[in-house]
């Protein structure tokens, strides 16, 4: 009917060659033909070592096997993110990959916490997410769906060396028929009328066509912001953090089924334990320390030996007002940035790459399709912002300037509301779009300390009696459930180790 | 916890009054809330009826109402799909049913191998791969069937007095206690209900006021910023008049929906009687040639009076104010078209009860309830308004006005990506699933540009399959449902069984 769409992707590394796979397995060579243009000279990223649980379906959806890129990527396995000292010293909490209750709580699950310990009972609302309680206890096996037991009530995502796996969809996509250009970029050449981006002129002199632009070239937005100057919306204000250094360290000797997140003396620290070593870094802001202190006080912190110099990276907090102008659209860094707080740069880069697909402009260029992509993203982004602030801000601590700082400062009004209706009711807003749902925000507003003063009335029925076993119950299954699970280090070694690891049955897993 | 609201007045009248004083009474009224229902006079009249999509069944769980019960009582008949004729020019009739939608993480929708096989010249229409529609068309209930891929749901079409009736009662049962005296006065205290004073003399306090009055928002209207923002321009039907007519045998289970040059005519199937809506804009009919052509626009004999009454369509700026919350229609005016109607207000009651006050003095809940209802609102009005505006009836005024206006950009944003991809824009708080809108879009006539193109990573043999085996699946599963009478004759037996 048409011709093929030509799509040409400026830039490898995580985002472009998870557009390269996602568009080549999805999208019929029919329809579109898909060519990636990277320079070895330039380097990429990929600090996003932690990820969430929708990359598993991704991968699935275009064909990676989970085994082969475990191994190869030396992940871990991840349940959620352990929170130190954010809001207040000494505090510690994880944001789970998996709700609270049984798999038939339902949203009201911490209402009915919540009157259990307005009765008396002080219970630690952990002790009622089984994704929480095997992160502490350093467990981990696959989720079991096979019934709506308590261990289908949680997923997983990975800890992996994020270039290792570029490298694996680079292998898929090439294989599928992507071409790749080695090349960099020297000019842009756009249509005199109307903007629109022809082709890319690479230093070599040759020139690439395209009929659409993916632009994955990183922090310097080469296509959307520089060519296409799509104005950036800065979010700093809330978001402080302008810099962070990362650097690598010995692997531990227990494996964390989850990643550590500490706030310190001008931002926050992370820790990764990949199979042969440890992701670290500390991401800061320049108005509140300077780089060699930074550099020094991540040094300090490491609990095991650098293998390495401690990189830096500069960021700002914030989006391009739009992802989608005229033939471009960007993903990852290019698109905006969030900082890796809660794991969300690949998400980004999924999300968009699967709210592309269906909007792909195979019938021709339409500006209503760009700004139905630009209405999905903004909604992604706009929400995970208000998350992120979420942490920012609901502290305590008034040890250093910039908790001080965020504790005062003046939130979108989107997070403000929210916020103060879980503080007078424990009501969490549930919407269709978007990253983060109910169990995320209950985990960070308990967590940080915003104990609600009341709780929805309907969660009177039934006994306090009755409530009260029932509680116990759920937790106790919860915890005599994790006890049966393996270790993560073993869970990961023996599956690392297995030739065919897809025919692990359950039980075997129970070592 | 000692300031928690412990009592509440509904004001209002009809269904939506008996719904939202139930619905409290039930999960709250034993916790030591106490529920008073101060009845306005109805507006009901014996030729009226509820259509009620398929949500309605999740209602009356909430308030324990006895699903048979209703449907003894109401003459109730199952409401498969609405089917729409004479939108279209010459085009065929279309069907919009309720078809649940795939489970999670299946396939992509659909529509858009039926879209592909459009642009292959295929005929089917989208319909044709709809349980409900089929079963709709063959008479058939789309009950749940053990194992089966595809299912659908059915709301009914309710006698309004009687079902009215038994809603009374139940609130009554339920433990609502009821003051019928006329209203002599409502005192507001800035943005407050301070007391509503009865002709009794009796003067009713609350912690919380309902406001379930309808259009006229008794309540919400004395307080400040509840004023209605019109939706005239999208809506444009400003009157419509219910009559009552004779049987259809078998009932069909569906609401036939025919347009005419000023409006539309709608017959819903009871079981003794075929209620009769139509709504109509009154610069283009006037009252008296409507009354008298209706038998002819509704082609069945019409039994007594037919009553003409107002369409208020729009969105009060603010639905909860103070400490009042407007439920239903007194918060927002919609069309009879799609029976939204009681939807609406069970609805408001659902956010209600998720946002119900923790304390007396302070409603930050308010903030939460408002953009909800609204947003709710505007994805009603956007269905029916899409009727209207997909017209292709030309060279009629009223038709052609409306189909030329612009639509609202929150679905004028879904008819353009539905021409375009053959998907649909779902916000939050959407009545409607992908199902649904697509049904209406295409049998509107939109057939789309594209369609996902992940359907034609398969090889064709494989989509040619797939298409097949829905039709085998839908030519199997529609013999095995129960047909109207056995429907409803089961459901007298097991109300018999349940006394």
């Amino acid at each position: 009917m048409n011709q093929a769409l030509n799509i040409v992707i400026l830039g490898g590394g995580t985002a472009g060659w998870m557009a390269a796979a996602g568009l080549i397995s999805l999208v019929s060579p029919k329809l579109c033909r898909i060519r990636l243009i990277e320079s070895d000279e330039i380097g990429t990223v990929g600090v996003g070592e932690a990820t969430l649980p929708h990359l598993k379906n991704f991968n699935d959806t275009i064909g990676l096997d989970e085994a082969e890129m475990v191994r190869n990527t030396r992940a871990t396995f991840k349940l959620g993110i352990q929170f130190s000292d954010w809001g207040f010293q000494g505090s510690r909490y994880i944001h789970p990959f998996g709700t609270y209750g049984r798999a038939t709580s339902g949203s009201g699950f911490h209402q009915r916490w919540l009157r259990a310990r307005a009765a008396g009972c002080d219970w630690d609302i952990g002790d009622f997410s089984y994704a929480i309680v095997a992160a502490r206890r350093n467990r981990f096996d696959f989720p079991d769906t096979r019934n709506a037991g308590v261990s289908s009530t949680y997923s997983y995502a990975y800890h992996l060396d994020a270039s290792v796996y570029a490298g694996e969809l680079r292998k898929l996509a090439e294989s599928r028929g992507v071409t790749r250009t080695e090349g960099k970029v020297a000019d842009v050449i756009q249509d005199d009328e109307t903007g629109t981006i022809r082709s890319l002129i690479l230093e070599s002199g040759e020139q690439i066509d395209g009929d659409f632009f993916i632009d994955c070239s990183g922090f310097r937005s080469l296509l959307l912001g520089s060519t296409l100057n799509v104005p950036w919306e800065d979010w700093s204000k809330w978001l402080p953090c302008d810099r962070a250094f990362a650097v690598p360290s010995e692997s531990a000797n227990e494996l964390t089924p989850y990643t550590r997140s500490t706030a310190v003396e001008a931002g926050w620290r992370w820790r990764i334990p990949l199979q042969t070593r440890t992701g670290n870094g500390y991401v800061f802001s320049t108005g509140f320390t300077n780089e060699q202190d930074a550099a020094d006080s991540l040094l300090n912190g490491l609990d095991t030996p650098a293998l390495d110099d401690p990189r830096l990276l500069r960021f700002k907090a914030g989006r391009r007002i739009v992802n989608w102008e005229k033939n471009c659209v960007a993903l990852g860094l290019a698109s905006g940035f969030l900082e890796p707080l809660e794991s969300t740069s690949i998400y980004l880069i999924q999300i968009a790459l699967m709210h592309l697909v269906p909007l792909l402009p195979l019938a021709g260029m339409d500006p209503r399709l760009a700004d139905e992509f630009n209405r999905k993203i903004n909604v992604e982004y706009d929400r995970i912002r208000d998350f992120l602030i979420l942490h920012y801000h609901l502290t305590r601590r008034d040890d250093a300037e910039i908790w001080r700082y965020c504790a005062n400062m003046d939130v979108p009004d989107s997070l403000k509301e929210k916020m103060e209706l879980f503080g007078h009711s424990a009501h969490i807003e549930q919407y269709r779009d978007g990253l983060f749902t109910l169990p995320s925000w209950l985990a960070v507003y308990i967590g940080q300390g915003l104990i609600p003063t009341a709780y929805n009335p309907l969660a009177d029925n039934g006994s306090t009696e009755r409530l009260i076993a029932d509680l116990e119950e759920v937790r106790d299954e919860i915890s005599d459930r994790v006890d049966e699970m393996p270790s993560h280090s073993r869970f990961v070694e023996r599956y690392s180790r297995m030739q065919q690891p897809w025919k692990l049955q359950p039980a075997e897993t129970q070592l | 916890m000692s300031t928690r609201a412990t009592s509440v007045a509904v004001v209002g009248r009809d269904a939506p009054l008996w719904i939202a004083a139930a619905a409290i009474q039930r999960s709250l009224g034993h916790l030591g809330v106490s529920v008073r229902a101060i009845e306005l006079p109805s507006i009901l009249q014996p030729q009226d009826v509820y259509s009620a999509m398929p949500a309605i069944k999740g209602l009356h769980k909430q308030i324990g109402l006895p699903e048979n019960l209703a449907i003894a009582v109401a003459k109730a008949v199952p409401l498969v799909a609405q089917r729409y004729s004479n939108w279209a020019g010459a085009s065929p009739p279309w069907m919009v049913g309720y078809d649940d939608p795939p489970p999670p993480g299946s396939d992509v929708d659909f529509v858009h191998y039926w879209a592909r096989g459009r642009q292959e010249g295929l005929k089917p229409a989208f319909e044709d791969f709809s349980l409900a529609a089929s079963a709709a068309k063959q008479a058939r209930v789309p009950v749940y069937q053990e194992g089966s891929e595809l299912s659908a749901a059915y709301g009914y079409n309710l006698a309004a007095v009687p079902y009215t009736s038994l809603l009374k009662a139940h609130a009554n049962r339920l433990g609502v206690n009821v003051e019928a005296a006329a209203i002599d006065d409502i005192v507001t205290e800035r943005d407050r209900v301070g007391a509503i004073v009865l002709s009794s003399g009796d003067r009713i306090e609350a912690d919380l006021f309902i406001d379930a009055s309808g259009p006229e928002g008794v309540l919400i209207s004395r307080l400040p910023g509840s004023e209605l923002e019109s939706w005239d321009e999208w809506l444009p039907c400003d009157r419509m008049v219910v009559a009552s007519g004779a049987p259809i045998n078998p009932p069909p289970l569906y609401s036939q929906i025919s347009a005419f040059r000023a409006g539309w005519v709608g017959l819903y199937p009871l079981q003794d009687r075929t209620a009769v809506i139509a709504a109509y804009n009154s610069k283009h009919i006037s009252e008296a040639e409507i009354t008298e052509s209706l038998p002819l626009l509704a082609r069945i004999p019409i039994a007594g009076e037919a009553i003409v009454s107002n369409l208020r369509r729009g969105l009060r700026s603010r639905s909860w104010i103070g400490n009042c919350v407007a439920v239903g229609e007194a918060a927002i005016g919609l069309d009879p078209l799609e029976s939204l109607g009681l939807y609406l207000t069970h609805t408001c009651i659902s956010h209600l009860m998720a946002l119900f006050p923790v304390e007396r003095n302070a409603f930050p809940e308010a903030e939460r309830y408002n953009p909800e209802i609204a947003l709710a609102g505007q994805n009603l009005r956007d269905i029916q308004c899409a009727h209207y505006a997909l017209n292709r009836r030309f060279d009629e005024p009223f038709w052609d006005e409306y189909r030329d206006h612009t639509p609202p950009e929150s679905l004028e944003r879904k008819l353009e990506v539905f021409s375009l991809t053959a998907h649909v824009p779902l916000y939050d708080e959407e009545p409607f699933e992908e199902q649904q809108w697509a049904a209406l879009l295409s049998g509107a006539g939109i057939v789309p540009r594209r369609y996902d193109p992940r359907i034609d990573v398969a090889p064709d043999e494989t989509l040619i399959q797939k298409v097949q085996q829905r039709l085998r699946d839908i030519a199997i599963a529609v013999p095995n449902m129960p047909s109207a009478d056995d429907f409803l004759k089961r459901s007298r037996e097991e109300l018999e069984v349940a006394k």
